[in-house]
């Protein structure tokens, strides 16, 4: 039995997480800064550094207490070291090494991107590659042909907006607050999806685009500010989830994989999971949705894809920093 | 005890025992602490065969200074001290410029560059055993710190020492201000040396922090913060 500590601080939230041999989770502690930053209309990264060097101590020490662990039973002490916020990013490294230096264990620096992919793991242990994985959240877009644990080809991203940024700026525009992901999938519910016709970008192409999206759907609010903003709002969602779902789709054809999965802050809308859900069924694949709490950022996806990594390369380096653009493969 | 100070460009670590260091590592200029940091204390622990589990408290300057660099020191401070079940205790960083300089009778600036073309800046006077600070600690743009230097009254007739990397960073600014001596280059970074003494001093009246209370100092509030408080000014 291994477990790995897992800390979590790339972007707005500060989290930690127990886990198990890289599948069950015996803790994850996840404290939102959304209240901080929403005054702001998003995250602020010199608030959320502020914030994570506050939170680190917290919410590690509420991580072992609820896993019932002490820190010396612990096998590895992981952080994510990327892609992220340059400053964020930095006091869950300084706070992973100063743990391995403390208890003299290993530490693991973990890519973010990695991490999503590995969530599902958590949630179906016996889940096997190949994968094709939309990751899909406020500061990411991409689909990645998952071949193997450690192996992963990008096959699509996006050239401008993450799809999260375009539900907050499109939320911000029509005043319905922030974050924009939740309260667009709210309002949708009782919105016509087909009122407005908004362009589905880059048709036929592996990469992803939202700018004129957004654009289209701030024009339309101009034009016609008596349209009810349930419709809108249901309307930029279907144009979001149906370019979504479709390079997903693309990306599972170029990767021969027999599994949809999705990951990321954005695979929490429930629009996004029923058309991934029905689009597996219609193509013949299997599919697997993570449950929420593991699509948006915690600790447990860092501490479950450190144990992959220190089967495969073994501990990283204390001189190692974090990489804010730290890529995949 | 453990001592760190990152709020400069350098990384500074030092072990120490009963206020007299054992062994200290400075690594100059870098601006890499999230990299040197660990691997500092670890090649120093083994060099002194130290084992952490024996530290009695963990000391940190805690700036003010490059907002990075104190993060990593102070989250490396506070993390290890709650893993260690041991106290933490914080001392700015400008009092660790002023004080290996407290044998003399004149009054100390402490200057740290804050980068933007401002220094945080805290003055002090030498009294017996130490420094006294009789300013608050301020960010300052140079040319206005030079200038309430000037106006000062009661700066005769012993003068001053100026002393930090925000001095060097403004030699034409500092360099004008009259009855004033720029000491050397080795007092540019705080000393983890000055931490060792002060902290093991606090310690020793029980003045510590809890690791989840202990904050970098940063004088300035987020350009975001700044923004929106204008803006909410504004109307
Ligand atoms: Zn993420």
């Amino acid at each position: 039995m291994t477990l790995v500590l897992g800390i979590e601080t790339s972007c707005d939230e500060t989290a930690a997480a127990v886990v198990e041999d890289g599948r069950s989770v015996l803790s994850s502690v996840v404290s939102s800064q959304i209240d901080l930053h929403a005054r702001f209309g998003g995250v602020v990264p010199e608030v959320a550094s502020r914030a994570h060097v506050e939170l680190i101590t917290p919410v590690v020490a509420e991580a072992l207490v609820e896993a019932g662990v002490e820190l010396t039973d612990l096998d590895a002490v992981a952080a994510c070291h990327g892609p992220g916020l340059a400053g964020a990013l930095l006091v869950g490294v300084s706070a992973a090494k100063a743990l391995a230096l403390a208890a003299d264990l290993p530490y693991v620096g973990v890519n973010h991107l990695e991490a999503h992919l590995h969530a599902a793991w958590l949630a179906e242990p016996d889940l096997a590659p190949p994968l094709a994985v939309l990751i899909v959240s406020g500061g990411h877009t991409m689909t990645v042909a998952m071949e193997a644990h450690g192996r992963y080809r990008v096959i699509g991203q996006t050239v401008d907006d993450a799809a999260g940024e375009a539900f907050d700026k499109v939320a911000r525009h029509l005043g319905l607050g922030y974050p924009g992901g939740p309260v667009i999938d709210r309002l949708a519910r009782d919105g016509d999806a087909t009122a407005v016709r908004f362009p589905r970008a880059m048709p036929g192409e592996a990469d992803f685009s939202f700018a004129g999206l957004k654009t289209a759907v701030v024009n339309h609010h101009r034009k016609h500010p008596e349209a009810p903003v349930a419709d809108v709002a249901a309307s930029f969602q279907e144009a979001v989830v149906d370019q979504l779902v479709a390079k997903l789709l693309a990306a599972a054809d170029d990767a021969g994989a027999p599994v949809l999965a999705i990951g990321g802050g954005v695979a929490a809308n429930s629009r996004l999971r029923a058309k991934v859900a029905a689009a597996a069924e219609a193509t013949g694949r299997g599919v697997f949705l993570p449950p929420p709490e593991l699509c948006t950022d915690n600790g447990a996806m860092i501490a479950a894809t450190a144990w992959w990594r220190l089967r495969s390369d073994g501990p990283t380096p204390l001189d190692a920093g974090a990489d804010p653009n730290l890529r995949l493969g | 005890m453990l001592a760190i100070d990152t709020a400069t460009a350098q990384v500074s670590v030092a072990f120490g025992d009963q206020g007299a260091v054992l062994g200290e590592v400075r690594l100059a200029g870098g601006r890499r602490h999230a990299e040197q940091l660990a691997p500092a204390i670890d090649y120093l622990r083994r060099e002194l065969d130290i084992g952490l589990g024996h530290l009695a408290a963990i000391a940190v300057g805690t700036g003010p200074g490059l907002f990075t660099g104190l993060r990593v020191g102070v989250t490396t401070a506070k993390v290890m001290a709650q893993a260690l079940r041991i106290p933490v205790v914080g001392i700015p960083s400008l009092d660790l410029v002023a004080y290996p300089l407290r044998h003399g009778d004149r009054m100390i600036v402490a200057v740290l560059d804050a980068r933007r073309r401002e220094v945080f800046a805290a003055r002090y006077r030498p009294v017996p055993g130490g420094v006294q600070r009789v300013s608050d600690y301020a960010v300052h743009a140079p040319a206005e710190l030079v200038a309430d230097l000037s106006a000062e009254p009661d700066l005769e007739p012993h003068g001053l020492l100026l002393a930090g990397d925000g001095v060097a960073r403004f030699p034409e600014e500092f360099g004008a201000l009259e009855h004033a001596e720029l000491a050397g280059s080795e007092f540019g970074a705080p000393s983890v040396g000055a931490l060792v003494a002060l902290a093991t001093a606090r310690a020793e009246r029980e003045e510590f922090e809890l690791p989840a209370e202990l904050r970098p100092l940063y004088l300035r509030r987020s350009d975001a913060e700044i923004a929106w408080g204008d803006r909410a000014a504004a109307g």
